[in-house]
């Protein structure tokens, strides 16, 4: 038997202004490189924060190279695509700072004749319940947009050519 | 109900909706009229609210004065209180019963709020994996089990004394009156109230203690921040009558201006900071602290009226003494305050000018934890934002405006904000503070403290409409933030916004509050980005602010809808504006306009001895046909070749050979054509122009203005701009006639990224390859300067070069 327990989400989603704890991923069918290429955008004050809990307090992601990069590992060993229940084994390609925003970089293949995904991505969920993370997926048809919250673990797109 | 039956009540429904919302349709055909005037769906101006967006003749609003004693137990962590209300109806109405909002019982476990909290927080079930629970979801359960939490109200009665019924309802209490109260008659009233405080980071709300556990004192040290702390009375309006609407947590609230006279008793060696004048600081602050805030009114830099020394040893002990704060607030729409022995407190006084208020003392309170970040950034960047936000609205108008650190990530009340950012204490004992966390300092202090304006002053309704002061504030803290420093990122680019506005899951801006799935980019970030639009590329400085400042003050200390925002927008710009609202406000359309093909059209000059000449030399240009080229390289020979002596006319004159039967022709046209025919003819000709027909097409389906850069053979560019009106007969495709004496080397719309446009690739002409952001960061790794360790790399010892072997 699986384990099942209750969830009970905050009270009250408590608003301030600077708080996003939201982060946006865009998958890009890039048929020029021939890869899906996977783009995550996190706020960099979410990251900051992040980053003091699940590394450690001397973690600094705008000084050290070495903080964006354990960030960028953590953010891509939460973040998966399937095709049919096959792992895509995606790369990590890097990461950079950019104004008030940390990307993470990743990419894979396009596989031949695919025809649905299957995503996942939980990055600081574990750390924030109210973390949401949005996906867009482009360059087959129009965009679709899917919202991952801790409840929603897998989820699954059909694509258009 | 039976199945058919509630199949055909729900089709009858659908039929009344559709007619009510749009009782005009096209009903045939796909024509989308982006332009429609946005009067039919606005509600009908009347003597309240007028059609320009402005406050109508006989507008009112209630007056509602509090007279409160609190009393805070800092053992038990309860407040009690008791209050004295004067409720004024300004309005025509007789009203025979009161609404008073009880914000406090949204902690209770049966709360609508609390039962109707969803399995993933909105997203849609799963059946098909095990759920997860956090630590922090236990704690908040935990804590909400633990506690009664809650108003406990007792005492509700008329000034005589006469009892007052009262039915509860979730987070509102109906008050019912024996006597009706009639158009502008007065009514007192008062109550006893309590409640147990949450615990801000067990339950995340909007005020509550935080525990320090570490401090020297016995059990630690707790700050308390009250909001949202009293019953306070529904707004009661014109346009929707009591506004008594269910707290669900996210849509905040709005309220009636009054005046209001507080007392609040803690512990002796605690510093209060609230809504409002100290009116008896003698009684409360030494003589020296007195001395201090005499001499920050002048100062340069914030003067500290507690030190930091001051508030280590305050949190160090304990007292059983009491002592009670005296506040009054005039015109304010709610009050709040904190209290803590744990605070350091700074102040530093502001000369505005004016008429109104002239003097403003900007302040900060603040434990050792906010550290040497708040002791620098907090009072500068309150008096920062009161030098901004007033050019573009009023002068504030309050006395003191504060910044209050505690464990509330950011929220506003009249005169008084309550903001997040802390130092992280380091092995060695020192405090330090990221970057980032500097610059959520400042951005928080001018969000919060610009929500004195927007919506404290200029009074939205939060709980139906999150944008009305999110947005307008976010738009603003951009630019306050800029005027700080350029060089951070503060966001609301244009660019920020189009990931999520070309996604497929979102809503309209013009949103009820608790309906909005993510807030964030919704209701702040999307609607600045537009204000940013409508500023810098629609209307212009001059246009924008002079229509963005008449809303604000026609609406200080009045409560504006989003149809005053719109109306006055457009009245004092003097610029239609109904399609921008449309698109911006009420879709959920997004920009992306395509640049689909151009192409040249030549005039032609109907002289035959030109025109056909003209046409040999295209014929001659065309690529040789593959076939000929094939045959010639086979050393194939044609016939005619092979048979020179065989010739005839043809062979001398081709099918663009001129006669003079061309030649009559054309001058029987000259002749024919009327005086000012001929006249533009001939210019026409002798100028010369290129003409070139630009076709484009409306993708994403906001219709927006197209900006133009012109690139020339001689790399001389020309910059145009053709309004939005130009989709109004087409919004999905237009074609746009250039005439210029250059030849065309490239078109770009949108080259500086200024309207939001989500697809840049096909706003080139020639198409060009815009790199994803993995091929650009590929081709070149980031070079930020910023990723330096300049702290680290700063040690690094001066050394010789090493010498060749």
């Amino acid at each position: 038997m699986r384990l099942i327990l209750l969830v009970l989400c905050c009270l009250s989603l408590q608003l301030s202004a600077h708080e996003m704890k939201s982060a946006i991923t865009k998958v890009l069918f890039n048929q020029r490189t021939g890869n899906i290429e996977v783009m995550h955008r996190f706020y960099l004050h979410d990251a900051e924060h992040a980053v003091k809990k699940l590394l450690d307090k001397s973690a600094d992601l705008i000084a050290k190279q070495s903080t964006r990069d354990s960030f960028a590992l953590y953010v891509s060993s939460h973040f998966q695509l399937k095709s049919d229940g096959q792992d895509l084994k995606l790369s990590l390609v890097g990461n950079e700072l950019d104004g008030r925003f940390f990307w993470v970089y990743q990419e894979v293949a396009i596989p031949h004749q695919l025809t649905q995904l299957q995503l996942r991505h939980n990055s600081l969920q574990s750390l924030w319940p109210e973390q949401v993370n949005v996906v867009n997926i482009e360059g087959r048809g129009k965009v679709k947009t899917l919202k991952f919250t801790p409840q929603q673990q897998w989820q699954q797109v059909q694509l258009s050519n | 109900m039976s199945y058919k039956k509630s199949c055909v009540a729900l089709a009858l429904m659908l039929c009344a909706q559709a007619s009510l919302a749009d009782p005009i349709a096209q009903t045939k055909g796909k024509f989308e009229d982006k332009f429609r005037q946005l009067d039919e769906s606005l509600p009908t101006p009347n003597i309240y609210r007028n059609a320009a967006g402005e406050p109508g003749q006989q507008y009112w609003q209630q007056q509602v004065d509090y007279k409160i004693k609190a009393s805070l137990d800092e053992e038990k962590r309860r407040l009690s209180g008791s209050q004295t209300i004067h409720y004024k109806n300004n309005s025509p109405y007789t009203l025979k019963y009161l609404w008073l909002q009880l914000d406090q019982n949204i902690f209770k476990p049966d709360s609508m709020a609390e039962v109707t909290s969803t399995f993933g927080g909105g997203s849609s079930p799963n059946n098909e994996m095990p759920a997860k629970i956090s630590l922090d979801e236990l704690r908040n359960l935990q804590f909400l089990a633990d506690h009664e939490l809650g108003y406990q109200l007792d005492n509700i009665k008329l000034a005589d004394g006469t009892k007052l019924k009262f039915v509860v309802v979730g987070t509102q209490m109906r008050i019912d009156l024996p006597k009706p109260l009639k158009p502008a008659e007065s009514l007192q009233f008062s109550m006893d109230f309590a409640f147990n405080i949450v615990e801000e980071d067990a339950v995340s709300a909007r005020s509550g203690f935080e525990h320090f556990p570490d401090d020297k004192r016995k059990g630690g040290n707790d700050i308390f921040l009250f909001a949202q702390w009293f019953p306070r009375l529904v707004a009661y309006t014109d346009y929707e009558a009591w506004t008594n609407k269910e707290f669900l947590g996210s849509g905040e609230f709005t309220l009636e201006f009054g005046d209001y006279e507080v007392e609040m008793t803690v512990p002796a060696d605690h510093i209060v900071s609230s809504t409002g004048d100290l009116t008896n600081a003698s009684e409360v602050l030494t003589k020296e602290q007195q001395q201090r805030l005499e001499k920050a009114k002048t100062a340069k830099r914030p003067v500290f009226i507690v030190t930091e020394q001051e508030a280590l040893e305050n949190e160090k002990d304990d007292t059983d003494e009491r002592k009670t704060w005296r506040f009054k607030a005039n015109n304010v729409r709610d009050f709040a305050w904190a209290s803590s022995r744990k605070f350091i407190w700074d102040a530093k006084g502001y000369q505005q000018g004016g008429a109104d208020q002239p003097f403003v003392m900007a302040m900060s309170f603040y434990p050792k934890e906010g550290g040497d970040l708040w002791k620098k950034y907090s009072t500068e960047s309150v008096v920062h934002t009161l030098e901004v936000y007033s050019r573009f609205s009023f002068d504030y108008p309050y006395s003191v405006a504060q910044s209050v650190n505690g464990p509330v990530g950011g929220m506003e009340y009249p005169m008084i904000t309550f903001n997040g950012p802390r130092t992280e204490l380091q092995k060695d004992g020192s405090r330090t503070y990221s970057q980032a966390e500097k610059r959520f300092l400042i951005g928080v202090v001018i969000h919060e403290v610009g929500h004195i304006y927007f919506p404290m002053v200029v009074n939205s309704d939060e709980r139906q409409w999150t944008w009305m002061d999110e947005g307008l504030n976010s738009f603003l803290d951009g630019i306050a933030g800029r005027e700080w420093d350029p060089q951070i990122p503060w966001g609301v680019e244009a660019r920020d916004i189009t990931d999520y506005m070309k996604g497929d899951q979102q809503e309209p801006i013009m949103t009820q509050s608790d309906s909005v799935t993510r807030l964030g980019p919704n209701a702040y970030t999307k609607p600045a980005v537009a204000l940013n639009i409508l500023r810098d590329v629609i209307l212009g400085r001059e246009l924008f602010d002079f229509a963005f400042k008449e809303y604000a003050t026609r609406w200080k200390f009045k409560r504006p809808t989003p149809s005053d925002f719109f109306r006055t927008m457009e009245e004092a710009s003097g610029v239609d504006l109904d399609w921008f609202w449309r698109g911006w406000f009420y879709s959920t359309d997004h920009v992306d306009i395509s640049l689909d093909k151009v192409y040249k059209l030549q005039l032609d000059t109907k002289d035959p001895d030109i025109d056909f000449e003209r046409r040999r030399k295209e014929e001659q240009d065309k690529p040789m046909p593959i076939f000929v080229e094939l045959n010639e390289a086979e050393g194939k020979t044609t016939w005619v070749e092979r048979n020179k002596d065989v010739t005839d006319f043809y062979d001398e004159n081709d099918r663009f050979t001129v006669t003079n039967k061309e030649r009559n022709s054309y001058q029987q046209f000259l002749a024919d054509l009327e005086h000012w025919e001929r006249q533009v003819f001939e210019r026409a000709i002798e100028e010369n122009k290129n003409y070139y027909v630009l076709n484009f097409s409306n993708l994403g389906g906001l219709v927006m203005p197209i900006l133009l850069q012109l690139t020339f053979e001689d790399d001389s560019v020309q910059e145009m701009y053709i309004p939005a009106e130009i989709w109004r007969k087409t919004p999905d495709a237009v074609s746009k006639l250039i005439v210029t004496d250059k030849t065309l080397k490239q078109v770009v719309v949108d080259p500086k990224w200024l309207t939001a446009d989500v697809d840049v690739e096909n706003n080139h002409y020639p198409r060009q390859i815009i790199p994803s952001r993995i091929e650009a960061f590929k081709r070149e790794k980031s070079k930020d300067l910023v990723e330096r360790d300049i702290m680290q790399d700063s040690k690094t010892k001066l050394k010789e070069p090493k010498a060749k072997d």
